[in-house]
């Protein structure tokens, strides 16, 4: 088995007396679509807020394609090649789309490249093309609907260089057809060698895509299957649905 | 007559200069820097001290030059532990005990009476030919700025500090330093400024610390804020306006208003225009421009 691109290893960080991540352990393999799911509140969010630097751990270690990550600048772990998006992508006001995708890759973004235009705008059109927003390539990135702003987002981040993409709910609030296209974008991604850990609600949609799924209850894993034995794990029901109990003689 | 307004338009450029310059830092940058005048002092004392030793003009330009990225180096290295607010405050500070020092220490900067007799540039030249070329030269550079300007913000560069202005997390997500976007583009509107204070030095013949009052940043802020945030255009356009206005203040005493009235009016119209603006048009009198439209 090849070494894993991302592992975490007792992984916790509390908020006051709130603890969030509880030694937290994943590891994900180079090529996998791995779910991040649990119910609100879990800590899924938060652990992708560490992994990806924008908050610190308490303690224990995350390592990238075996370099450890743990406290660095978030910028020094996205150069690496770890990109996120974000729950709520906010777009730019005063950019337009193309040029929010254009400023995602950031070569020649110095004083000395500045008389080179149009240098590393090459795959700009095509992406356009696939993600569907080559006819709102010119309004302001914050006019997009909710699911434009999160293909734009997904898009912006490939331009990144990713070889391991971290998606915050990459379908919350989009419509159905979107989701579908979200889904086939992000196979044919992953079939280019992108690694992928996606927080997600909607389990059809995990169903589709991941090929793993990993469970996040009150900040530590509780399940790590494939997302058609998810609903048959007890755990994960458990965490969703409640403990079941008796009352008077019935169980509910 | 004409002399007076050949004198306006080189002073407008001048200040169109330092526009552009803190419309770098602060319009694609949101950099609020309120010292932004020091960096334009270390530019003239940079001249000033070339002047009285002896060490040419060239030399002069690249002192002012150094001192302008030396302090704009030490703006962005306290904005690493700072948030926006308190950077601002900072700047203004540092802006301000730069200018008590330069006006108490006597040996090198002359103290409050400043350094007076500075070559003025084409002193060679017999007027009105010197004059039409100084205002041919701050033209020149006064355009030379802009197209920079302009091509810098047009640049991936351009695209980096927008994205950092209006989103810090995702340019941070996608891998921006914005530490280092800070720091290029507070030392590029530090040379500039830099360079105008130079010119400035020259064309006046004189440097002193009056001319670093922080009303001085809020006159450049209120050209910035009047011709458009973001619009290097409309920077300009703030520049000459504002400084076609205020060189026309000393002639309310034609108006028979008291002279205290017409020495605090300068400060009153820069305020009250900054006001305006903000209250009635934040955008300024040309916006920024997103897709060929003003937004």
């Amino acid at each position: 088995m090849s070494e894993p691109i991302l592992t975490t290893h007792e992984l916790k960080k509390a908020f006051g007396a709130h603890t969030v991540l509880d030694g937290v352990e994943i590891s994900v393999a180079p090529g996998e679509i791995v779910g991040l799911l649990g119910p609100n509140g879990s800590g899924k969010s938060t652990m992708l807020n560490v992994i990806s630097g924008f908050l610190k751990p308490d303690s224990g270690a995350v390592a990238f394609e075996g370099k450890a990550i743990a406290g660095l600048e978030t910028h020094a772990i996205a150069r690496k090649g770890l990109i996120r998006t974000f729950q709520l992508p906010s777009m730019p006001h005063r950019m337009t789309v193309r040029d929010v995708l254009r400023a995602g890759s950031r070569e020649g973004a110095g004083l000395r490249a500045i008389f080179q235009r149009g240098a590393g705008d090459e795959n700009v059109d095509a992406l356009l093309e696939q993600f569907k927003l080559d006819h709102v390539a010119n309004q302001p990135a914050s006019s997009l609907s909710g699911g434009q702003k999160k293909l734009l987002s997904i898009a912006t981040a490939l331009r990144a260089g990713p070889r391991l993409l971290c998606l915050d709910e990459p379908t919350a609030g989009v419509h159905p057809k979107l989701r579908t296209d979200i889904v086939e974008i992000l196979q044919s991604i992953n079939a280019q060698g992108v690694t992928m850990l996606i927080v997600e609600h909607d389990m059809a949609f995990v169903r589709r895509l991941c090929t793993r799924c990993l469970v996040l209850d009150r900040g530590a894993i509780i399940a790590d299957c494939s997302p058609d034995t998810l609903s048959q794990n007890p755990r994960v029901v458990e965490a969703y649905l409640g403990k079941a109990v008796k009352r008077g003689g019935l169980k509910v | 007559m004409f002399d007076f307004w050949l004198h306006i338009l080189i002073i407008a450029c001048i200040y169109g200069m330092l526009a552009l310059s803190l419309n770098l830092q602060m319009g694609f940058g949101s950099l609020l820097n309120f010292g932004h005048i020091a960096l334009f002092g270390c530019g003239s004392y940079g001249a000033a001290l070339a002047f009285t030793q002896q060490w040419g003009l060239l030399t002069g330009l690249l002192l002012g030059i150094a001192f302008a990225v030396l302090l704009a180096l030490f703006f962005s290295r306290l904005g690493k532990n700072l948030g926006t607010d308190y950077w601002a405050i900072a700047t203004l500070s540092i802006a301000e005990i730069m200018r008590i020092v330069l006006t108490n220490e006597v040996r090198w900067t002359g103290g409050a009476q400043g350094i007076s007799g500075l070559t003025p540039l084409f002193s060679n030249l017999a007027y009105p030919t010197s004059q039409y070329a100084r205002l041919a030269l701050m033209a020149v550079l006064l355009a030379a700025t802009l197209a920079f300007c302009q091509l810098l913000i047009r640049s991936r560069l351009g695209l980096a500090l927008k994205l950092m202005r209006e989103e810090p997390n995702l340019a941070s997500a996608l891998g921006y330093d914005l530490e280092t976007l800070r720091r290029t583009i507070m030392v590029t509107g530090g040379v500039i400024a830099g360079i105008a204070g130079f010119l400035y030095a020259h064309y006046f013949s004189f440097v002193g610390p009056d001319q670093l009052l922080s009303t001085e940043t809020f006159f450049i802020w209120g050209m910035v804020i009047i011709g458009g945030l973001a619009n290097n255009y409309g920077v300009i356009v703030g520049a000459f306006i504002l400084q076609i206005v205020m060189a026309n203040v000393p002639f309310f005493r034609a108006l028979d208003l008291p002279t205290d009235f017409v020495s605090a009016a300068r400060p009153f119209l820069i305020g009250a225009g900054i006001l305006v603006f903000l209250l009635w048009r934040p955008n300024g009198l040309l916006s920024e421009r997103v897709a060929g439209k003003n937004v």
